[in-house]
């Protein structure tokens, strides 16, 4: 039996939630600012949810929120016993250390067990097919190699809930499209993910429900092609208001 | 918790075998360092300033290896989650792993050394006698001090990261305090009293009194050294864990 997408078991519950970030001036002084004011919304286990808004809105902040990377200053982050990652590539990696040894690092920092990276590294091996590099010091990759070795360990780390932070594709042109597909794919599936964009169209093709945030605070939330439609018109009024202003 | 060990386990010695890789000669440099280190001081102290007997190279020597440890871990550990922003803006991390990961990796480098430093002291016509087996615990003492020091640096430089101008003259302090070039027992009483206050002093006296002199160490004041730690420990865990989310948003 198919569940209905409301009724699936809530993941991970935002309540007013609000960051400030320090901004130290001089030695004494400091001022705060606030990158998100007032935030609440649920995500559910299974869904695909969007975040649009402008540059500079709060839209990373919120993704390290969920992240657990930071905590909010105020309201509420309610986890209901998830892990969740940001899609990081190339975590903690080491120049000096083979492919291998730093997929074991990274993958252990991405929080899998030593024990599990190690089933996986065939698998990893074959995605990011790099060939005998895998066993060269990283100091002596391409950058493309790098992405492609960054991808494939944080490709198959595999937390409850994945957080996505605008690019979908990495490395060189083959490996663009291979990793785009492959997210594609799982963003698809029954995987619990939140992708943060100002990217209309992405969203639109990926996520089930977006929300809009605009000066820290949630302005909209719904359907994609609901909110995504929103968006476009409030974008078109706010450039036409600045060239307006900016005419001599 | 077991995930966060293996971790640090696993961070500590891939750090490590980057640091043999890193140069031509890799691991012989560990070597290397200490003895250059030694020599440009047996050279100002005992051909210019005339100061020193025979003792003294084994002497420095000793002091400088166990020095060495102390100094590399508080100043890296101190820069750690500062200069850790990158890996901390990606993943989430306990905060005290970030200490615990270089202060594992400089005593790693520590235990190899330690070896040789023996080797050299019994070819130096040392006898090994049976107060050595005290060194494990003045060894145990001297990581709760750098736990402690180097652990609650980390916790408020991301707060005061003015401080760091201050960490390398306070070092340089406390190395010429340490009791590295002159014997503690020879200083006016009254000063005394306050140069205990660092603990180097007395941990140092302490491998001398064992290695050298083959007597046991002053166990009240490594009792006391490793009680004054374990608050700083306490403290510094309490500051990392109070902060343990919050550090990404004043760094």
């Amino acid at each position: 039996m198919k569940i209905p997408k409301i009724q699936r078991p809530l993941a991970i519950k935002l309540r007013n939630v609000g960051v400030s970030y320090k901004i130290r001036s001089t030695l004494f002084k400091t001022s705060k600012y606030w990158a998100l004011k007032d935030v609440s919304f649920d995500l559910y286990h299974g869904e695909t949810l969007g975040v649009i808004g402008r540059n500079g809105v709060g839209k990373s902040t919120l993704l390290r929120l969920l992240a657990g990377i930071i905590s909010p200053d105020k309201g509420e982050v309610i986890n209901k016993g998830v892990t969740s990652s940001l899609l990081s590539l190339q975590v903690g990696f080491i120049q000096h250390l083979t492919g291998r040894e730093n997929a074991i690092l990274s993958g252990m920092m991405l929080g899998l067990s030593k024990a599990k990276i190690l089933s996986l590294m065939d698998d990893i091996c074959d995605y990011c097919d790099i060939g005998d590099f895998f066993d060269q010091p990283v100091r002596g990759y391409s950058s493309g190699m790098r992405a492609r070795l960054g991808f494939s360990v944080a490709y198959y780390s595999e937390p409850d809930v994945l957080l996505i932070d605008e690019v979908l594709g990495v490395g060189d042109a083959d490996f663009k499209i291979k990793s785009s597909e492959a997210l594609k794919k799982r963003i698809m599936s029954d995987e619990t993910v939140v992708i943060v964009s100002h990217n209309v169209n992405t969203l639109r093709e990926l996520c089930d429900r977006v929300i809009w945030i605009e000066n820290g605070i949630k302005c909209m939330e719904g359907r994609a092609s609901n909110v995504l439609d929103e968006f476009v018109r409030y974008k078109g009024k706010f450039e036409n208001i600045r060239k307006i202003n900016h005419k001599p | 918790m077991k995930q966060y060990l293996a971790l640090i386990y696993q961070k500590s010695l891939s750090d490590f075998k980057a640091e043999a890789r890193r140069g031509s000669l890799g691991i012989i440099w560990w070597l290397l360092e200490p003895l250059l280190y030694v020599g440009v001081f047996y050279v100002i102290f005992s051909i210019i300033f005339h100061r020193g007997d025979e003792s003294s190279i084994v002497n420095l020597l000793t002091a400088l290896v166990v020095w060495k440890w102390f100094d590399s871990a508080v100043r890296q550990s101190s820069n750690s989650i500062s200069s850790n922003v990158g890996l901390i803006r990606q993943v989430y991390l306990p905060k005290i792993m970030f200490p615990l990961m270089v202060i594992t990796t400089a005593t790693m480098r520590f235990l190899i050394i330690f070896p040789l430093l023996i080797v050299f002291i019994i070819l130096q016509g040392y006898e090994p006698s049976i107060v050595w087996v005290a060194v494990p615990i003045i060894m145990i003492v001297q990581l709760m001090a750098i736990f402690a020091i180097g652990g609650f640096l980390a916790a408020i430089i991301p707060f005061a990261p003015d401080l760091r101008m201050l960490i390398d003259n306070g070092m340089t302090l406390l190395f010429f305090l340490s009791g590295i070039f002159f014997d503690i027992n020879n200083v006016s009483p009254n000063i005394k009293f306050y140069l205990y206050m660092n603990p180097m002093i007395g941990i140092i006296e302490s491998y001398r009194d064992v290695l050298l002199d083959g007597q046991w160490p002053d166990l009240t004041m490594l009792f006391i050294i490793a009680t004054v730690s374990m608050l700083g420990i306490l403290l510094a865990c309490y500051i990392l864990n109070r902060f343990d989310r919050q550090y990404l948003k004043i760094i």
